[in-house]
């Protein structure tokens, strides 16, 4: 799915590629709060706006757009919902102020879809995982973590030969009535779970014979290390923090409508 | 001293009938190439499980009689240990890859066994040099094609220095001619290195010039244990569906016509030499 398509890592170098997967975390969490904080169209356009040059320079143009594309669907949910919703419950009087109100509630959602997307699209999941063992979660986890996101393209893969061989037998999976479609699907299920069982167990095996738990200190071939570009970027986020907050409690941010002088 | 000595083994996997092999001796001194062969489900990988310690301590089951190697006896050491003395290659190779990078990949033993970093940089390139990878060190393990992958899986045992490095059928998911080079690294791997080989194979055409010894299983016990130009003239051999190298056959051919061309051959060039030789010899 398309959609999905946009937080798939692709490996290639830029600047935002090699910055600290910690320090990058904390930018767009700081971005996400920012979101949050501000319900008006304007700062959250300024929000969006102010993201597409690190796109650019991360060289991730194609997958962002892919990703934006595919989460048009539900921006327009969310925005046909926010309508409908002011509309009714709402004080609102002009029409003009509901739209602009449902677009800041779209716009928030695509500048956190957007902000998540520059994460996924410029961390590795080997960088990624790495980055979890050092904030101490436990090795096993991030082992879990990274052997999933390598064998979801096998699993992916597997599924597909496992249906075309039960459909070149002539399993239906498009029927008319549901419930015999999901059992329909059972014989696609039960293949593909025996085999990620028995994977799993010769991955076993495998670690096994690599001296998996030889020692609790276990030590990696590399180590992230935070240099001055992963500091200034926390800096940069902390100081976007708090001219937000400054600009949330004492700026009066006029909306578009008044800008433009609609009236209601 | 021998690496690997057991005696009287019987093992029986956990809730199985009749033992998957039965009252096995066997005794393998260092530095030899041991090709293992036999039909299917004789016990091949059953025995392989056992030199690292895989039997009984992840597959449970009962094992009775003695088991050594590298002077451990496997009963009494936990896997990791006895992974330190044998590395063991399994037959697919995208089952014994974890990490997102080739190189990564090559240090998880390592990085399990809590090697200091500059230690572990030195020896994952020098696995990597050896095998051939140096090259593709970043790649994703899962992007390179099999034979590649292989070479990665040999090069994470290579990593962690053992004397002995068992391979169960490396070769069955692979064309010819990554077969054939997956094999010459193995060579390699015995002759310039040392270290001690325990190959799984029905390639025996393609594996057989390089062993100095054949063991053959059948249902579940050593039936032939020696020479590869001995080995392949039995008719035990023959008859239980070894597949016995072309060229061999084909020297047993020319010896019931009457020609004699000497030494039993293991390669086509081996083969092809004797009878240049034999022919002049006749004419002359
Ligand atoms: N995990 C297991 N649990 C129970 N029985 C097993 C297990 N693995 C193998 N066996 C049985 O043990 C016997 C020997 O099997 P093994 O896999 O060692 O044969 P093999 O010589 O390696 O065969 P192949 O050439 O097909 O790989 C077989 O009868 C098999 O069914
Ligand atoms: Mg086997």
């Amino acid at each position: 799915m398309s959609m999905f398509d946009g937080l798939k890592f692709r490996n290639i170098s830029s600047p935002i590629h090699r910055i600290d997967p910690r320090a990058k975390f904390i930018y767009v969490l700081t971005f996400f709060i920012i979101a949050v904080f501000f319900n008006q169209l304007i700062p959250l356009l300024i929000l969006f706006f102010s993201q597409i040059p690190l796109i650019i320079i991360a060289k991730v143009k194609k997958e962002w757009l892919r990703l934006i594309k595919g989460s048009s669907f539900f921006a327009t949910i969310i925005f046909i919902m926010n309508v409908i919703s002011l509309y009714f419950y709402s004080g609102y009087s002009s029409l003009a102020s509901i739209i602009e109100q449902a677009s800041a509630m779209t716009v928030r959602f695509i500048v956190l879809v957007e902000s998540f997307s520059i994460f996924f699209l410029t961390t590795s999941p080997d960088m990624l995982g790495l980055s979890l063992e050092q904030i101490g979660i436990p090795y096993e986890f991030c082992f879990a973590f990274t052997t999933a996101i390598r064998f979801v393209p096998i699993l992916a893969e597997e599924a597909q030969t496992i249906i075309d061989a039960q459909r070149a037998r002539g399993l239906e999976l498009e029927g008319e009535n549901f419930m015999k479609r999901i059992r329909n699907y059972v014989p696609i299920l039960i293949p593909l779970i025996v085999n990620a069982i028995r994977r799993s167990l010769e991955l076993a095996e495998a670690m096994e014979s690599r001296a998996w738990g030889a020692t609790e200190k276990r030590t990696t071939l590399y180590m992230l290390k935070m240099e001055r570009r992963d500091y200034c970027l926390i800096l940069i986020s902390a100081l976007m923090l708090v001219a937000s907050l400054y600009a949330w409690l004492f700026i009066k941010i006029p909306t578009m409508t008044q800008i433009l002088n609609i009236q209601g | 001293m021998a690496i690997i000595e057991a005696r009287n083994l019987t093992y029986t996997y956990p809730y199985a009938e009749s033992p998957a092999f039965k009252d096995v001796t066997l005794r393998i001194e260092r530095g030899e190439f041991i090709l293992l062969t036999g039909p299917s489900g004789c016990g091949k990988t059953t025995l392989c499980r056992c030199f690292n310690g895989l039997i009984p301590h992840f597959y449970g089951g009962k094992l009775e009689g003695e088991i050594t190697v590298a002077g451990l006896r496997t009963i009494e050491h936990p896997i990791h240990e006895i992974a330190q003395h044998v590395g063991l290659v399994f037959q697919n190779p995208e089952n014994q890859l974890f990490a997102l990078t080739i190189e990564k990949d090559v240090a998880f033993g390592l990085e399990n066994l809590g090697l200091p970093r500059d230690e572990m940089r030195r020896r994952v390139d020098w696995a990597l040099k050896v095998t051939g990878i140096y090259d593709l060190k970043n790649r994703a393990p899962f992007e390179v094609f099999g034979g590649q992958q292989q070479r990665v899986a040999i090069a994470s045992v290579l990593a962690m220095q053992p004397e002995v490095i068992v391979l169960d059928e490396p070769t069955s998911f692979l064309d010819p001619l990554s077969a054939r080079n997956i094999l010459g690294v193995i060579n390699r791997l015995n002759k310039e290195l040392g270290i001690t080989i325990i190959l799984v194979e029905h390639r025996l055409d393609l594996a057989s010039r390089y062993a100095n010894r054949v063991i053959v299983m059948n249902e579940g016990q050593i039936i032939l244990d020696g020479e590869p130009r001995k080995v392949f003239l039995e008719n035990e051999a023959a008859l239980i569906g070894v597949g016995i190298p072309k060229v061999v056959r084909l020297y047993m051919l020319l010896k019931r016509a009457g020609l004699n061309i000497g030494r039993v051959p293991l390669s086509p060039e081996e083969l092809s030499k004797s009878i240049m030789e034999a022919l002049i010899f006749d004419r002359g």
